[in-house]
């Protein structure tokens, strides 16, 4: 392999997890109406800026995080720079976390996305409700939060496989 | 011991290097947070948002064939488990919309009969686009659908929005190829309505529940809003022609008056954008304003 050849791999190993996150932001914009709308569509962009805050920073630095929140708030046509800030402060307290998460089981990461999906929650809430005047209901935001925690287990598996398989390894 | 000092000190930079960058981004997401705030409809971020729309809707676009092809299997099988009462509750509805049929023959006919008439002028027919559904924002608080026909189909900002069972928004950012549709439930969302039979005026104000409110602008203090009666935009503030039907009245919700839409947004898929042009205002507005004036004393 040629060294440019190598250079270019190194890079897009480098974006993989950004491009990821973008892909899950597309995917937030499907029209998905399982159950006649019943089933909220999980936030798969957070899973991946918790997933690689923990175990890669180097592979989720901030400015992939930012470009991620950015294109959700452009895509969703909400306040500029909402899920940019959502996501970034997620990184922010996870990676003051991280050496507590390193090693442990995957229950306990488990909970720590929970935890880190309830403030991201309490955060939108408090944003939205401010700009709206008035006090939003919650319903529809635990729900959604609730099945994105619910589905964590299943990414984080996936998300391990691709990173050590495809990231590190090859 | 001079090398794990200098590992010492690299990882550490490295580390504080990426938390500066952090904190700097997460003061650059705030700042665009209150900017955003103050300036929602600047040229820039409107720019970005009608950018992104175009850059997304071939993607989108792709996607959303197999996504109603799989949504359309899922409903399939939730149907197979009630067709018998579906078809029970359709056939009741079928007999019921034939009176209505029958009723508005016999209405058209009239109204033909008053078209004749040379004092009576037929407001500008509207000129409906046809769009399909790309995408929608799957979010607590931002309810938004992205159809694709943007401007190269002549569609511009406020023009409303409407499916075969009533109003679902209006456009409010409009790429070349692609616009995004505010829902009637989004927080942002403000159409101005009338309830048809209790002469009250007002505005209904979405708030991410399924449900949005009636906020009154005009009508009389204590009149009583009975359940069932129709809801229509009324038009006010110009764009949106009077008369769409948008819901019915489905009691209170402590002050509020909740509006059932007619809308079901999990089954929005064709939809159909209304260009219309108002009328021009004539010469004697004034004939116009007192007879508003006593209709809304009266």
């Amino acid at each position: 392999m040629g060294y440019r050849a190598e250079h270019l791999l190194s890079l897009l190993k480098t974006v993989a997890p950004l491009l990821l996150g973008l892909l899950g932001v597309i995917f937030l914009a499907l029209p998905m109406r399982l159950f006649e709308g019943a089933a909220p569509t999980p936030i798969i962009p957070l899973v991946v800026v918790f997933f690689w805050s923990i175990y890669a920073p180097a592979y989720m630095p901030s400015v992939s995080v930012f470009l991620i929140g950015i294109l959700q708030d452009l895509l969703t046509g909400g306040p500029l720079g909402l899920w940019a800030a959502v996501y970034l402060v997620t990184q922010f307290v996870v990676m003051s976390q991280r050496s507590y998460f390193l090693g442990r089981e995957q229950k306990v990461v488990w909970l720590g996305f929970a935890l880190a999906a309830a403030s991201a929650s309490l955060m939108l809430w408090l944003v939205m409700s401010l700009m709206s005047g008035v006090l939003l209901p919650v319903g529809g935001l635990l729900a959604q939060m609730a099945t994105t925690v619910l589905i964590y287990p299943l990414f984080g598996i996936a998300f391990g496989e691709f990173h050590r398989r495809i990231l590190v390894e090859a | 011991m001079e090398l794990l000092g200098q590992d010492g000190r690299e990882g550490l930079g490295r580390r504080a290097n990426s938390r500066f960058v952090l904190i700097l981004l997460i003061l650059v997401s705030i700042l665009l947070l209150l900017s955003s705030l103050y300036s929602a409809q600047a040229s820039v971020f409107k720019k970005a948002r009608e950018g992104v729309l175009d850059a997304t809707a071939p993607v989108l676009e792709i996607f959303s064939g197999p996504v109603a092809y799989f949504n359309d299997i899922a409903g399939n099988i939730s149907d197979y488990f009630n067709v018998l009462e579906q078809n029970k509750a359709l056939r009741e509805e079928n007999a019921e919309l034939r009176q209505w049929m029958n009723e508005a023959l016999e209405l058209r006919k009239i109204v033909g009969a008053y078209d004749g008439l040379q004092t009576y002028r037929a407001p500008p027919a509207a000129q409906p686009i046809d769009a399909y559904v790309i995408g929608e924002t799957n979010d607590a608080f931002a309810r938004s659908m992205i159809v694709n026909a943007g401007r190269a189909q002549n569609i511009e900002a406020g023009y409303a929005v409407v499916d075969n069972r009533g109003l679902i928004g209006r456009i409010v950012d409009t790429g070349a190829r692609a616009s995004r549709v505010l829902l009637l439930t989004d927080v942002q969302s403000r159409i101005p309505v009338f309830v048809e039979g209790a002469a009250v005026e007002g505005l209904l104000v979405g708030n991410t529940r399924g449900k949005p409110a009636i906020a009154i602008t005009e009508g009389v203090d204590d009149v009583e809003i009975a359940q069932g009666l129709r809801v229509l935009t009324s038009g006010a503030g110009g764009v949106m022609p009077r008369g769409l039907p948008v819901g019915v009245i489905d009691g209170g919700h402590g002050d509020d008056i909740v509006v059932d839409l007619y809308a079901n947004y999990a089954r929005t898929r064709l939809v159909r954008i209304i260009n219309y042009e108002f009328p021009e205002v004539g010469e004697t507005p004034s004939a116009d304003e007192e007879v508003a004036a006593t209709v809304s004393e009266g």
